[in-house]
């Protein structure tokens, strides 16, 4: 945690701040949500509460709040009432790992942007992220309700089938970048595209040296496979909201439900977040390494304590416009496909992502292995 | 609290051999003051094994006993990984790999089995079928 | 105390309360997600004894498919009327609980005995830095264990395809005595 004080107080500040960063983030992607699903369906969506409506979900959350809480009778109060809280934790825990920024120098001290740092940074998100499945079980079960537990176990079943597809899109990365370790892939993601292949380079100026590049058919399957472990459209057979109610959290109302949509929409922005950290160059500009655009700064600001600050603020920024970048592709996608029927999407899993994600590992390997004989 | 020997670690120290390949001597000032050693981790491994054994031996339905199972596997994982820890080796992590992905594999398979069972007989409780029948 | 040694302490005692739970409790679900805090408590531990990438594998086949499967599968059966969770007798029982606690008492016996001034003494110092320790693991299993590595492999295939045949059967769960 830190040797002095100082340390210690920042390092506990900003683990608390990360790990509730998700919870402030909800709000807004929420809104986001309402007024872009409304434009792609040509209406308005809210816009009375707050200029544009921004004030919607403020007032959704006091609604939710003063709404009566109760559990069915036939419920399993305990695990009932500790399913929205499973729901939190995976997503809360993975997106805290996850670099946002360039680190501050601040003295004599290094603060990551990140609520803790992880050697085995993908194989610790990937881990907590398998942790979902029970919520969305205890929450099946705990509701006393067999249609809930149907469509717990089809959501379950699905989870953990796109769980392989999503590990083995990674490996290509790995593979490439050579660590597990976040920071130093986007590191690695700096500068403009050189490609070195049998001793012949190859450098192309004008794009950046990011991910998509090197893993083009590992990018798609770990995105699509990322909308089925959120059980986004259009992979949300067990939640289906026009036919099947609401599936495993038809029982839940109130402040509980609002706690399983943090949950959701938190899955939605850790995969977002590990897409731009992956293939997209993480928080580092395209055009300029950190060492460029740190002397930049240091051209207009003197101290070298503030010119850290200020590198570290404006990769934030940049980190925070890639991921409003997919969460807005999440949203746009959710309100353009239909839905898959639930042996088409096992199907999907099992027959299509997981050879294709197999055979991406071999090129990988291969390509290489050849590459730098 | 576990009792601190350091006659054995001061012994070490003095040969010629072990002082060229301790390259770092805090490191033996930490392990004198860890308070954890290897045993703590053995003894915990062997807790673990034997709750699980008593699993196996006391309750009576199936897929209670197939956890108790998982339970001394993980046991086991435990202890191999303190050995690796402690002796330095690599090879204990090794041996967890494949004591995992065994272990995985035969719940799949256990699993599989009781619900064959459970189609057949409405039943996974192990009183049913005590008596060989044929 | 030291940070290290309460930590030991503190996750010993959260993952043996939750095996006692998996063993004495009579609900199988509740027995099912105690054992899933123990496998997060073990995985932790090997947290603490250096073995990061174990400790997340641990986590994501345990953890995250084993366990969920065992629950998965006690909630489709739905055991309702759990007669007799535990062997009827009381001499028998007591017989076999008295075992399992000699054996206890002997493999602890056996370990302080042996191994208490070992681990004071290291020849080399262990370095649990996750880059080398990775590159270490990784090197070992595709080259000295290379052959049981393939076989895990075949392993796995078979395992599938039997799980495939077995859950086959016909039947379901509403089939008739």
């Amino acid at each position: 945690m830190g040797n002095d004080a100082v340390e210690i107080a920042i390092n506990t500040i900003k683990l608390v701040v990360c790990f509730l960063l998700i919870v402030q983030a909800v709000p807004v992607l929420v809104w986001l949500e309402r007024r872009g699903s409304a434009f792609i369906q040509n209406r308005f969506g809210p816009n009375r509460i707050g200029p544009l409506g921004l004030m919607q979900l403020l007032a959704d959350a006091v609604k939710f709040l003063h709404k009566e809480e109760f559990a069915p009778a036939k419920a399993v109060k305990f695990l009932y009432y500790a399913a929205p809280v499973v729901a939190l934790v995976p997503a809360t825990l993975a997106f805290a790992a996850i670099p946002l920024g360039a680190p501050v120098h601040w003295d004599q001290y290094v603060f990551p942007l990140q609520g803790y740092e992880v050697s085995v940074g993908i194989v610790f998100v990937l881990a907590v992220s398998s942790l979902a499945a029970y919520a969305i079980l205890l929450a099946g079960w705990g509701s006393g309700n067999k249609y809930a537990l149907l469509g717990a176990l089809r959501a379950s079943a699905q989870v953990i089938s796109y769980e392989l597809a999503l590990g083995l899109a990674i490996v290509g990365i790995i593979m490439t970048y050579g660590t597990f370790n976040f920071g130093e892939m986007i590191h690695a993601q700096e500068g403009p595209l050189h490609f070195s292949f049998m001793g012949h380079e190859l450098v192309l100026g004008f794009l950046p040296n990011w991910g998509i590049f090197y893993q083009p058919l590992g990018a798609l399957i770990f995105f699509a496979a990322s909308f089925a472990e959120s059980n986004r459209l259009p992979f949300d057979l067990a939640e289906g909201e026009a036919e099947l109610v609401a599936g495993f959290h038809v029982e839940y109302g109130g402040f509980k439900m609002l706690l399983f949509f943090i949950g959701e929409y938190g899955h939605m922005i850790v995969a977002s977040a590990l897409m731009a950290t992956f293939f997209f160059g993480g928080y580092g500009l395209g055009f300029m390494t950190l060492a460029e655009l740190s002397a930049s700064v240091a051209t207009v600001v003197q101290d070298p304590n503030i010119v850290s600050l200020v590198t570290s603020l404006i990769t934030f920024a940049v980190f925070s416009v890639k991921l409003a970048v997919f969460l807005w592709i999440f949203i746009h996608v959710r309100w353009t496909l239909p839905r898959f029927r639930y042996d088409q999407l096992m199907d999907l899993g099992w027959k299509t992502m997981l050879p294709w994600a197999l055979f991406n590992t071999i090129l990988t390997a291969t390509l290489i292995y050849v590459g730098h004989l | 609290m576990p009792n601190v020997d350091t006659s054995l670690a001061a012994e070490a120290l003095a040969r010629p051999e072990t002082q060229t390949q301790i390259e770092s001597l805090d490191l033996i000032a930490h392990s004198a003051t860890l308070g954890v050693g290897l045993s703590h981790y053995l003894i915990l491994s062997a807790i673990l094994f034997v709750l699980g054994m008593i699993g196996v031996l006391m309750r009576r339905n199936a897929i209670v006993m197939l956890m108790s199972i998982e339970l001394m596997l993980n046991a086991v994982n435990i202890s191999f990984v303190a050995f690796s820890r402690f002796q330095n080796l690599i090879d204990g992590q090794i041996m967890v790999f494949f004591v995992m992905t065994i272990a995985a594999a035969e719940a799949a398979v256990g699993l599989a089995i009781l619900v064959a069972i459970f189609k057949r007989f409405r039943e996974v409780n192990i009183r049913f079928f005590e008596h060989l029948r044929g | 105390m030291s940070m290290d040694s309460f930590l030991f302490w503190f996750l010993a005692f959260i993952t043996i309360a939750s095996a006692v739970t998996v063993v004495t409790i009579t609900n199988p679900i509740y027995s099912a997600l105690a054992l899933a805090m123990t496998m997060v408590g073990v995985s932790a531990i090997f947290v603490t004894l250096g073995a990061y990438f174990l400790a997340g594998v641990q986590l994501i086949v345990y953890a995250g498919a084993v366990t969920v499967l065992f629950v998965m599968v006690l909630m489709l059966f739905d055991l309702k009327h759990e007669l007799s969770a535990f062997s009827r007798g009381q001499i028998s029982g007591t017989i076999k609980v008295a075992t399992a606690a000699a054996l206890a008492g002997l493999l602890i016996g056996a370990i302080v005995w042996t191994v208490s001034g070992f681990e004071r003494v290291v020849s080399k110092p262990a370095a649990p830095d996750s880059a080398d320790g990775m590159r270490e693991l990784s090197h070992a299993l595709f080259t000295k264990y290379v052959f049981g590595f393939e076989v895990l492999g075949i392993l796995l295939l078979i395992i599938a395809v039997g799980v495939v045949a077995l859950a086959r059967a016909k039947g379901g769960t509403h089939a008739q005595r």
